[in-house]
């Protein structure tokens, strides 16, 4: 048996613990990616979804719990120790990118994620021309604006150098964060393209938030649904083939009754 | 009133006003780093300015060689800015606040490494007399070896914030969630970034007490905000799309600004004036971006993205 490639067993996080307001944010999730593993989390608001994802990349520290990534016990490493692991596109195109530095920096910083950066100079030649190459896959043009600010570009093309930011490193985790939803509809199909694209070619194990269920649909090979910090209902590679959007939504209730008749 | 003779009295202040604006670049320079590349305004510089000008002084009264001083005095703004920053991370004290206690507890540091409001230094051998000799106060000789020496610090920061370590330095000012995301230890960054800060500023008081021949408490009063006068002026000049504008900025600035000083004082500006004529030239450049109609820069942008 190969070894899970994220493995999160009792994440437990509760905010304002012991006062009124106390809420549980994740409450003793269990979760297991194998290498390669595409899985979508869905949920309602407020369902942990995005705590989930904090937890892994170390954002949110938690308060019980376990995290392995690749079996390596992360729990106790801080984001930027996490980052060596994981890459991360997040929903603002805003904070994934740093504005005022150029695109050329901006690739430069992602490829020396989690390694040691020495006082050698930054954008060699050859970094430059390798860059080049990596973003002229997206057909954007953004291969000859190197050493523009990204704050210049677009939404769009600031989520699709995000993207190639956080998979050029092939990280061990791919961490999606909503990552279409800020973006009009043609451009948040090319970003998802793209992301699929590299994610297939690359057999990177990736953790995708979305609301948009045509989205769980159609792709990855697993889904989550998350509900109140747990776990709710997962659905595997054989039985997610051929799965309807109206399967999905029934599902959801079936399960969601269920739970709810055996509180009462 | 007598043009000629303002104008030949502005002249004959030149060398002396470079000499002195090559100094002050030192804490522009200071304020530059954490306002511009950290994205973290802070106010050290106008206790690490006199801290470096105490200690400094003080040691060479001691009989320290000068050039060891400026070390220790370089190492003692260091730790100011440090505190600076570590107090703002660990206490999440608003970075001004943070500063303005560290300057006030600063002053009471520097009384007691003085023992006094004021040394005289004229009698001592500084780093000017040791490298020039007997030709140490002509204003020419001041500015040959401070330039050289700010000629040096600029390119060593230059190449530092394009290297791999300086990037990240930069990233945390750019976008710090990003940054944390990449891998980079963004309180570490701050840290040594502010105390690189004050530790220019420092460097800067050392310079001075050198070449003014005293060190006094008071000599910090104002100077952030000459500093930032400056800087705002200079980056006006250069231009801040490039790293290198942007280091560049502080030095031209001071030059413009302390000639821009040393004018309005011949044409007859009474120096008791000063402070609030550069308050209002600074309120005013700060103010000019919300002043003009909204819109102006965007619209390059939108014309950018086409």
């Amino acid at each position: 048996m190969t070894t899970d490639m994220l493995a999160v067993t009792g994440g437990t996080k509760i905010f304002y613990r012991g006062t009124p307001d106390e809420r549980r944010a994740l409450d003793g999730l269990n979760i297991a990616l194998k290498p390669a593993d595409f899985c979508i989390v869905i949920g309602s608001n407020g369902a942990g979804k995005s705590s989930f994802l904090n937890a892994v990349s170390g954002k949110l520290p938690l308060d019980s719990g376990r995290i392995k990534i690749d079996g390596l016990d992360v729990t106790k490493l801080n984001a930027h120790r996490r980052a060596q692991f994981i890459a991360r596109v997040f929903q603002d195109p805003m904070i994934g990118t740093a504005p005022t530095m150029t695109i050329g920096e901006n690739m430069l910083l992602a490829e020396l994620r989690g390694k040691p950066r020495g006082f050698s100079y930054g954008l060699t030649a050859n970094r430059r021309a390798k860059y080049r190459e990596q973003l002229s896959e997206l057909n954007l043009g953004l291969e000859n604006r190197l050493d523009m600010p990204v704050g210049l570009l677009s939404g769009g093309q600031r989520q699709s150098l995000s993207l190639v930011m956080a998979v050029s490193t092939r990280p061990k985790l791919l961490l999606l964060d909503e990552h279409t939803a800020a973006l009009d509809p043609r451009t948040a199909k090319l970003v998802m393209d793209t992301t699929v694209r590299a994610v297939e070619e690359l057999h990177l194990t990736t953790l995708m938030v979305t609301h948009n269920m045509d989205h769980a649909i159609k792709y990855g090979n697993k889904i989550v649904m998350m509900d109140a910090g747990k776990v709710l209902l997962e659905i595997g590679p054989e039985e997610k083939r051929g799965i309807t959007v109206p399967d999905l939504i029934d599902r959801f209730h079936t399960k969601s009754d269920a739970i709810a008749l055996q509180g009462s | 009133m007598d043009i000629l003779g303002t104008l030949t009295s502005f002249y004959a202040l030149i060398p002396v006003t470079i000499a002195q604006s090559l100094i002050v670049a030192f804490v522009v320079l200071g304020v530059m780093l954490p306002f511009r590349i950290l994205n973290f305004p802070d106010l050290t510089s106008e206790g690490a300015f006199p801290l470096g000008g105490c200690v400094c002084g003080t040691l060479i009264t001691m009989g320290v060689n000068p050039f060891l001083a400026c070390g220790v005095a370089l190492i003692c703004g260091f730790l100011a800015g440090c505190t600076t920053a570590f107090i703002h991370l660990r206490f999440k004290i608003n970075t001004l606040l943070a500063g303005i206690l560290v300057m006030t507890m600063l002053y009471s540091i520097n009384l007691r490494i003085m023992g006094r409001t004021n040394i005289p230094l004229f009698t001592y051998d500084t780093v000017f007399t040791i490298l020039a000799g007997s030709s140490a106060n002509v204003s020419w000789v001041k500015i040959l070896i401070v330039g050289a020496l700010i000629a040096l610090v600029v390119g060593a920061m230059l190449y530092f914030f394009m290297s791999e370590k300086g990037t990240s330095m930069r990233a945390v000012g750019a976008s710090p969630d990003m940054a944390e995301a990449q891998g980079i230890n963004v309180g570490i960054a701050t840290i040594l970034g502010v105390g690189a800060a004050s530790a220019l500023s420092a460097t800067g008081g050392s310079i001075m007490v050198q070449t003014q021949g005293f060190v006094d408490v008071n000599m910090g009063f104002g100077i952030l905000i000459n500093g930032l006068a400056a800087l705002i002026i200079g980056e006006a000049v250069t231009g801040r799309q490039s790293i290198l504008r942007q280091v560049m900025a502080p030095v031209v600035g001071s030059i413009v600004y302390y000639q821009l000083i040393s004018f309005c004082l011949t044409l007859g500006l009474a120096p008791a004036d000063l402070k609030f004529a550069t308050g209002a030239f600074v309120l005013l450049m700060l103010a000019l971006p919300n002043l003009r109609k909204s819109g102006g820069s965007t619209q390059i942008r939108e014309k950018v993205r086409e």
